[in-house]
């Protein structure tokens, strides 16, 4: 089995790029990764979009990226999009480290985009919510940010949490996108100014929620025997991922069972203690998502996370969903980048120490869930 | 044209009577016509139709804009506990937000779901709204 790495890594600004395409987004990053890979093409693509086909109005996006980017022609390499709803790219970045690890191919270009400015917010969050069942949920009215208000309102009254408590995450995520010049919103916010914010859904304000930007984010996955000794780069320990059951089949509203099941491969495979050697990048589309993160991954116990979020040093270094941007389908690959970048030479003021970087990305509620172990 | 005859109506069980899957193995209950029960992964499943009656489990008053609801915001969004065991969700209607609560009493009415404004389909199914029989 070949071990794997991440060699090269590029993204975008987080925003709204009425001048770009998903073609030129993905070609400024592609173009970046082959460049920092010595010139060399890969031999597989994956592309991760998550709404190409309800945005773009584009099938295939994988052709018609390899295409637009002088990758079908005289190479001919081949292609596959993959689409996960919010954790596409991480589902790409699973399915890369595969082909890589069995021998199917040496080296992956994984890329990933979204373009979430081509219509009114109106007709993005109606597709968007299309992540949930689409007859069961979507056509009764019920939507993600829906779900995530009542389980946040679920966590307050089982946990005696406040309102006010749990503003400490997007404080924290503007404070770290006040560093990262990619972030899509590079400033700080006050508590106060959370709770006052437009409300989306009870309890849950404009500051607990992703905004909406475009973005492209790229890496190469290789093989560890085509790596000239010395470049390996971020390895690859392992990947994985689980499916839960929709929100009304749970016992328990304020938990992600998906998430808190990936727990148990990455206490087997890390060394006791890895929690305090690691950066990790949750998934925060809504503040509560960040914080439940952080508990089915074991940084805290149940009722608890949101203590820990100003103390974990390591902890979405480039903003998270909230203030970096949710480019939907390019999202954990933007966590990865961040994760490579922080582990190679450091990312948004911050230097690392430690061993290990954890990326975690779901869909909904915890509907599917998927975590990347790294490693330097 | 967004809506879709056949989609509809496939799911009227479910749109219209709130069909829920029994499963004959652990006795649990789901919302939705299944063919394996979510729970224990039997098939020895039964369609069963509910009263409509049950509790407010959990809500939120949703201003979260999508193309063509505009008109019906604020919406109440919940999750509701019926009688038989199965939660459903579901948005209330017919109340002021402020007089909603956690423990209600509702019940299942018709109401439009949504529209192909201004000429085309209409799709209708049950939302609750408090309970006013008895």
């Amino acid at each position: 089995m070949q071990k794997v790495y991440v060699t090269a890594a590029a993204m975008t600004k987080v925003g709204r790029h009425f001048n770009l395409g998903f073609k030129e987004l993905a070609y400024e990053v592609v173009e970046r990764v082959i460049e920092e890979s010595g010139g060399e093409a890969p031999d597989y693509l994956i592309v991760s979009s998550t709404l190409a086909a309800l945005q773009c109005h584009q099938l295939d996006v994988s052709t018609i990226v390899a295409q637009a980017l002088g990758l079908s022609g005289r190479r001919r390499i081949p292609s596959i999009r993959v689409e996960t709803g919010e954790s596409s790219g991480a589902a790409a970045v699973e399915i890369a480290v595969a082909m890589v690890r069995s021998g199917m191919a040496k080296k992956v270009l994984v890329v990933g985009f979204e373009k979430m400015t081509e219509y009114p917010s109106a007709k993005v969050n109606a597709d968007y919510s299309k992540i949930l069942d689409y007859e069961l949920e979507v056509m009764r009215n019920v939507t993600p940010p829906n779900y995530a208000a009542m389980i946040m309102k679920d966590y307050m009254r089982r946990y005696g949490v406040s309102r006010e408590d749990l503003t400490s995450w997007p404080v924290r995520m503007h404070e770290n996108a006040s560093r990262n010049p990619l972030a899509q919103l590079p400033f700080k916010i006050s508590k106060d100014a959370v709770l006052k914010a437009q409300v989306i859904s009870e309890p849950i304000t404009l500051l607990d929620s992703f905004p909406l930007g475009d973005g492209a984010a790229a890496l190469m996955i290789a093989g560890g025997d085509f790596i000239p000794p010395g470049s390996e780069g971020v390895e690859v320990l392992t990947t994985c991922s689980s499916t839960s059951t929709p929100l009304y089949l749970r016992d328990e509203l304020a938990s992600l069972p998906a998430t808190a099941s990936l727990r148990k491969v990455a206490d087997a495979v890390l060394p006791s203690g890895w929690r305090k050697d690691a950066a990790v990048q949750v998934h925060d589309s809504y503040s509560i998502y960040g914080v439940l993160a952080l508990e089915a991954l074991g940084f805290a116990e149940p009722g608890q996370g949101y203590r820990v979020v100003e103390e974990l040093e390591y902890l979405n270094p480039g903003g998270g969903l909230k203030a970096r941007g949710h480019p939907i389908g390019a999202t954990p690959i933007y966590g990865m980048c961040e994760l490579y970048a922080l582990m190679m030479e450091g990312f948004a003021g911050l230097s690392f120490s430690g061993s290990y970087g954890l990326v975690h990305s779901m869909s909904g509620p915890d509907y599917n869930s998927r975590l990347i172990i790294l490693k330097r | 044209m967004k809506l879709s005859i056949s989609i509809h109506w496939r799911r009227k069980e479910t749109h219209y009577r709130l069909a829920l899957t029994k499963c004959r193995a652990c006795g649990r209950v789901s919302f939705g016509e299944r063919k394996v029960c979510p729970y224990c992964g039997s098939k020895d499943v039964t369609t069963l139709i509910p009263s409509g009656t049950g509790t407010l489990l959990s809500y939120s008053v949703s201003y979260f804009r999508r193309e063509g609801d505009e008109e019906f915001l604020p919406r109440i969004t919940c999750l509701v506990k019926l009688d038989e065991g199965a939660i459903v969700p579901g948005e209330l209607v017919d109340v002021d937000p402020d007089e909603v609560y956690i423990g209600m009493k509702v019940e299942a009415v018709l109401r439009r779901y949504s529209s192909d404004d201004p000429y085309g389909l209409i799709y209708y199914g049950l939302k609750f709204i408090p309970f006013l029989k008895g």
